[in-house]
């Protein structure tokens, strides 16, 4: 079995293939901006150092964000075509999953928040479960103060990681007893997301190229003047 | 046309047909998909108009059509097949419109497309949407020989271009301001019609009298360039001053005005150049009044006027694939590792 896997729902362009077992191959890039231009051939480039060809592929595995619009949809439209044109299943991760995964082993509360620009952080809250974690919460948009302000109510340890934690690492400082995640876990990792597309892939849990959508969990700005005119 | 096989080189969409290139198209609202053989026959054109989904706002919303492009460029591509009676295995090249248009619409078509490259182990081409345009003429007029003389007229652009040759340019003149199609949406608005105003416009101007008001011709009796911004601030003017116009006959005058302006520059350029041909391509090229005017005036200029149909003058795919086929023979493929280039001009040999 060999699973493709892509996240660009953040600057990161991530690219793993993994196999039954392990991760195989992965690529992640950490340069802002252009994803376009590094996707295709990050991808080439694995296959061909691997020596694999895309016919080889059982699925595709693709984050899903939330994360940067732009970006996000180079990751998601370079998945749903190709797993149309390869007429394979494609599995669909959210990507703040793939942040809160790689600290699977931490009893803290964990709490995965990117940065969504303008202020604000996407963020979801998760805690440890066997094998894994288990999300506790909705994915949500919201600034760093409504975050802090939801935590500080839990008056739980909490472990906060991703670029939009570290981005406003000072507006958490009047939780107690809270850790963030090192520089290295500041975006989603695609080795979490062959070990979550995998799961999935065993459960046979897939999805049609037309059924998968970004999670946005943000209107464009015209809709949203739309909304506030309306009220 | 029978329908495709898996890949058979002995069928008659393999081998021994010509070169097949998938075309797309998402470069602002509309999300298309086309199949063009030899860079002239066209196999098939799918276009799904997101004009729905933007009318409320009078104008497309850049985010609203990136997000309706991701959903849409599956299907229309499979479309695209079926009726092209293909499977993506009998493909030679792909390619996408990777400029000039809205960034992330842009970089949903280039994903798609280099894709499908990577899938099918055969070249990408990025074309430039307005040499797509050009190229949307030869899907049904393969003979027609440079020099031609092009009017460009869209929401997006409004240029004159001479083709000396395939992939020589000359842009002789474009709009200072708004491009046509803008000042059509304009009007519309003054004049309390919806969005998009342009086929508004052209309906409403048949019942009216084209010169019942004289608007003035910016521009009209020198060089190439154009401006339509006085234009459309003179028609609101006149209609804020006389409320009781006829909405036809101010639709009418109006377009008139336009066509009066783009026929000439475009006769003008065709006597710059040499060009026995005129073509017109985007969407005002859909503009009924515009190509009959067209072709009364270029026949008494001694010049014949191509025009290309209403669907190959709108965007398209199709033209996109056309465009590749002389891109891909005269540049090769482009590299996986092209982007999306939203101020991207045609390459001009001036
Ligand atoms: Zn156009």
């Amino acid at each position: 079995m060999l699973l493709l896997c892509l996240d660009t729902a953040t600057p990161q362009v991530g690219v793993a293939i993994g196999s039954d077992d392990q991760v195989i191959g992965r690529i992640q890039l950490a340069r802002p901006q252009h994803h376009a231009e590094h996707l295709a051939p990050a991808i080439a480039y694995l296959l061909e150092q691997l020596d694999l060809s895309l016919d080889q592929l059982s699925a595709i595995g693709v984050g899903i964000g939330p994360g940067l619009f732009t970006g996000l949809r180079v990751g998601v439209t370079t998945a749903k075509v190709m797993a149309q044109a390869l007429r394979i299943p494609l599995i669909a991760v959210p990507s703040l999953d793939l942040l809160a995964f790689e600290v699977r082993y931490s009893d803290r509360l964990v709490v995965p928040a990117l940065d969504a620009r303008r202020g604000e952080v996407f963020y979801a809250t998760y805690r440890q479960v066997p094998g894994g974690v288990q999300r506790l919460s909705e994915y949500e948009v919201g600034t760093p103060a409504d975050l802090c302000a939801e935590l500080m109510s839990r008056s739980e340890e909490v472990l906060l990681l991703g670029d939009g934690a570290l981005r406003y690492r000072e507006q958490f400082y009047d939780l107690e007893r809270a850790e963030f995640g090192p520089p290295g876990l500041s975006y989603p990792s695609v080795a979490a997301l062959v070990e979550l597309a995998r799961a999935k892939f065993q459960r046979e849990d897939f999805a049609q190229p037309r059924d998968v959508h970004p999670l946005y969990l943000r209107l464009s700005d015209a809709e949203m003047n739309w909304v506030k005119q309306a009220r | 046309m029978t329908a495709g096989t898996n890949g058979a080189a002995d069928g008659p969409a393999g081998a021994g047909a010509g070169q097949l290139i998938l075309g797309i198209e998402t470069s602002c609202d509309e999300t298309a998909c086309g199949v063009v053989e030899d860079g002239v026959n066209l196999r098939s054109s799918v276009v799904a108009s997101q004009v729905d989904l933007h009318a409320r706002f009078g104008g497309v919303v850049p985010e609203i059509a990136s997000r309706a492009h991701l959903e849409l460029v599956n299907p229309v591509i499979a479309q695209a097949l079926v009726e092209a009676g293909l499977e993506l295995s009998d493909l030679h090249a792909v390619a996408a419109c990777s400029g000039p248009g809205l960034a992330g619409s842009l970089l949903v078509g280039v994903s798609a497309a280099k894709a499908v490259a990577l899938c099918q182990g055969i070249p990408y081409v990025g074309v430039n949407h307005l040499e797509g345009h050009l190229y949307a003429a030869f899907l049904e007029e393969p003979d027609l020989e440079p020099p031609l003389c092009f009017l460009l007229v869209s929401g997006g652009h409004t240029m004159i271009v001479a083709m000396e040759g395939h992939g020589r340019y000359r842009v002789l003149g474009q709009t200072i301001d708004d491009a046509a199609g803008e000042a059509f949406d304009k009007v519309a608005r003054h004049i309390g019609l919806g969005y998009p105003g342009g086929p508004e416009i052209d309906r409403l101007a048949a019942l009216g009298d084209p010169d019942a008001i004289k608007f003035p011709r910016p521009m009209m009796d020198e060089g190439f360039d154009f401006s339509f911004s006085g234009l459309k601030t003179a028609v609101a003017t006149y209609v804020k001053h006389s409320p009781d116009a006829e909405v036809t006959d101010v639709a009418a005058a109006f377009q008139e005005a336009v066509v009066d302006v783009c026929i000439t520059k475009l006769l003008r350029g065709a006597a710059e150049v040499g060009a026995k041909t005129v073509v017109i391509g985007g969407g005002v090229a859909a503009n009924s009044r515009l190509r009959t005017r067209l072709l009364d005036a270029a026949e008494a200029d001694g010049r014949r006027a191509f025009l290309p149909s209403p669907s190959l003058c709108t965007d398209n795919g199709a033209m996109i694939a056309a465009a590749a086929w002389w891109r891909l023979r005269a540049d090769g493929p482009t590299p996986l590792s092209g982007g999306a280039h939203p101020g991207l001009r045609l390459p001009t040999i001036d």
